[in-house]
């Protein structure tokens, strides 16, 4: 029995999960491994004699420091986090308003609204982009950080508003009602105690705002010229891919950098994520 | 000296002897979008040239450079916008697919060709739509084949294989070593059809006929070519080619993976670079070891396809004056003349009189080749006139796709037939 156990644990547990570990991580591993290898191995036959293409031994930094000293990186990344943080700022507020009325007020045509919402969102970029260049134009927004930190809401206030209405349906009524009974309104019964049950789904809808805002690429192309304007995505595409040459070790080195806050994010509150996303509240 | 001319050049000896321009001219802002070019230093050539031009124009000339696949999304926001740079860099036949965002730059062509020994048909044809020039050409990326020079050796081709079927002959015996010929089939802006269309041609078929109205893709010599490249990849190349992109071929010739590659010469210019890091099998500098040759004869010809470049002024900007003079300015026999310096072969001249610059005496053998390279061009959409149309099926990849149907074991005859059908819906 106890043998029968062990190997079901290992072929439906330790080995999926093995694979799984490996298939995420991998791409970042390899990320890593690029950025620290030398030119020469870069170009390395993978049939060479002594090629090791999964690890390397003459690990150096040198592209790093190229990012850092050839191209304007540390900018990219600074407008990256400003508009990033901003967008998903303006998002959230809208989001959460929205979301609450959608899940709350009882008025015509709410569930109809509530989809209509969503179908924004699936508007792609690239259809959006040209009448929303017209627009930035008749505003003068063009090559500047708030072409971006306007036009993000456009799919990301739609993307926070259903994930939040959703969250906002899980949130017993009674609760609300208990503080209305008690004297708040119902401003103060939403901020007092609606929003602070509803934590972790506005931690997940910022964390997922704040991510596709920092990998966001056709507006940024589209609406930014100056090199120290752009963004990461943008900038090192622009900077790193000569003609049919690219710089492996510095795109992956810009790539590994640019990552890292958003790893971080992810880290600090993933258990507010996961709970968010599982709508976990109990009446 | 008639009057006008007077007044002319009384003006420009004004401009020079004040050292500024005019006042209505100061203060403006022209901005000049461009790809990254694949040379560095001619980036930083035109960075350096910007506050020349700044100053004999009277008006602040900023250049934005982004990677060449992102230009057209910023041209099509741009013209749907009515907003955005003055001057925007054209590849291709581009300008005709963008003619009508396009302030009509004739009087500039005309100057160009006169002043500059007549442009390549190449150029002409990606620029100028009948009498109507769409934009300036500028320069070509010319497209040869690199390869192993002691590899080719060792099977004991000396020279350059003549004629498609000596190069078949030749990357069979590569092949047969571990050393194949590596050619791309993907959806790739740069090699797949730089290799597709000219095979096209040089077996004596085409797209369609000189009306540029009419389909004559489906003929016995094109389905002569397709079985020449079913043959070439069975025997000759790397069979991996059909998901590579542009880069694809060059890192895998810099690894010592393939013998022979169709390809600007970035790959011999990157190997030239990097002596110390890319090495061959004897650790030698592989750039010693890099050649370069045309694609070989058809039983049509040898016709190659090399990428034209040019620059449009747009017809929302509000400083078109400004745009034409420093596009005057930028394509002169001496501004041009320092830029070419820089590119060191890898772009050419629109024009032949670049042919003869001192530079082509100075410059390392194996680029030679690239001199002349752009005379023996054919435009997209041949035997028609260069249209919006061609530049359609380009994008659509329906040539190259064509090709790669066939060597993924359609019959050659269906493969053309798929394509014809293909080429009816947009030509009509």
């Amino acid at each position: 029995m106890v043998i029968e156990r062990r190997w079901k644990k290992w072929v439906f547990f330790y080995i999926p999960l093995t694979l799984f570990i490996i298939g995420t991580l991998f791409p970042f591993y390899w990320m890593f491994i690029t950025s620290i290898r030398p030119d020469a191995e870069l170009y390395r036959s993978w049939r060479a004699v002594n090629n090791a293409p999964f690890w390397t031994l003459h690990p150096t930094l040198d592209h790093f420091q190229d990012l850092m000293a050839k191209t304007t990186f540390p900018t990219w990344l600074w407008n990256t986090f400003f508009i990033a943080v901003a967008s998903t700022l303006i998002s959230l507020f809208c989001g959460l308003l929205a979301g609450y009325a959608l899940a709350r007020l009882r008025f015509p045509l709410a569930g109809t609204l509530g989809t209509s919402i969503f179908v924004t969102y699936l508007v792609p970029p690239t259809l959006l982009f040209i009448p929303l260049a017209d627009i930035i134009r008749n505003f003068q927004l063009g090559n500047t950080p708030w072409a971006l930190i306007l036009t993000y809401p456009t799919f990301l206030v739609p993307f926070c508003t259903w994930l939040l209405m959703g969250y906002f349906k899980t949130i017993p009524r009674e609760l609300e009602e208990c503080a209305r009974i008690d004297g708040a309104s119902r401003f103060g019964a939403m901020v007092r105690i609606i929003f602070p049950i509803a934590v972790p789904g506005i931690l997940s809808a910022g964390i997922f705002a704040f991510t596709l805002s920092w990998n966001e690429f056709i507006y940024a192309l589209v609406f930014l010229s100056s090199p120290e304007r752009k963004t990461v995505p943008v900038g090192v595409v622009s900077e790193l891919i000569r003609g049919d040459i690219y710089f492996w070790g510095q795109l992956m080195a810009g790539a590994l950098l640019g990552s890292v806050p958003v790893a971080l994010v992810y880290s600090f509150f993933v258990e507010y994520y996961v709970t968010g996303l599982t709508g976990s509240v109990k009446g | 000296m008639e009057r006008r001319d007077f007044l002319k050049s009384a003006g420009i000896a004004g401009i020079l002897a004040a050292g500024r321009a005019p006042a209505f001219a100061q203060g403006s802002r022209l901005h000049v979008l461009r790809w990254v070019d694949f040379i560095p230093a001619c980036d930083v050539e035109l960075k350096r040239q910007a506050p020349e031009a700044s100053k004999a124009l009277g008006a602040e000339v900023q250049f934005e450079f982004i990677n060449a696949n992102d230009l057209q999304p910023r041209i099509t926001a741009a013209i749907q916008s009515r907003s955005g740079p003055d001057i925007i860099m054209m590849l291709h036949n581009w300008p005709h697919l963008y003619q009508s965002g396009l302030v009509d730059v004739t009087d500039l062509g005309e100057w160009q060709g006169k002043d500059q020994g007549g442009y390549y048909a190449q150029s002409e044809a990606a620029a100028r739509d009948g009498k109507r020039w769409l934009a300036l050409p500028h320069g070509i990326v010319g497209l040869q084949m690199a390869y192993r020079k002691s590899w080719f050796d060792e099977v004991g081709a000396i020279s350059w294989p003549k004629t498609l079927e000596d190069l078949r002959q030749v990357g069979m015996k590569l092949k047969k070593k571990g050393k194949p010929i590596g050619q791309t089939l993907g959806h790739t802006f740069g090699d797949a059809p730089a290799w597709s269309y000219p095979l096209m041609w040089n077996y004596g078929a085409a797209e369609v006929d000189k009306s540029g109205k009419k389909v004559v893709l489906d003929t016995k010599e094109a389905v002569e070519s397709l079985k020449f490249m079913q043959a070439f990849w069975k025997d000759a190349c790397d069979e991996g080619g059909l998901a590579w992109d542009d880069t694809n071929n060059n890192r895998a010739f810099l690894a010592g993976d393939i013998s022979c590659t169709l390809n600007g010469a970035s790959i011999y210019i990157a190997a030239k670079r990097g002596q110390d890091k890319i090495k061959d099998d004897r650790g030698e500098p592989m750039v010693r070891d890099i050649q370069h040759g045309p694609i070989p004869n058809g039983p049509a010809g040898s016709w190659g396809y090399h990428v034209a470049f040019s620059h449009a002024v747009m017809k929302y900007s509000k400083n078109e004056k400004l745009a034409k003079d420093f596009l005057k300015w930028l394509h002169g026999k001496e501004q041009f003349g320092k830029w070419f310096e820089v590119a060191e072969g890898f772009s050419v001249g629109s024009t032949k009189q670049w042919e003869k610059h001192p530079l082509w005496d100075r410059i390392d053998p194996p680029m030679k080749g690239y001199r002349t390279a752009a005379a023996a061009s054919r435009m997209i959409g041949y035997a028609g006139p260069p249209s919006a149309k061609a530049t359609e099926v380009y994008s659509k990849y329906i040539i190259v796709d064509m090709y790669a149907k066939a060597v993924q074991g359609l019959k050659a005859e269906d493969a053309v037939k798929w394509a014809a059908d293909e080429l009816k819906k947009i030509y009509g």
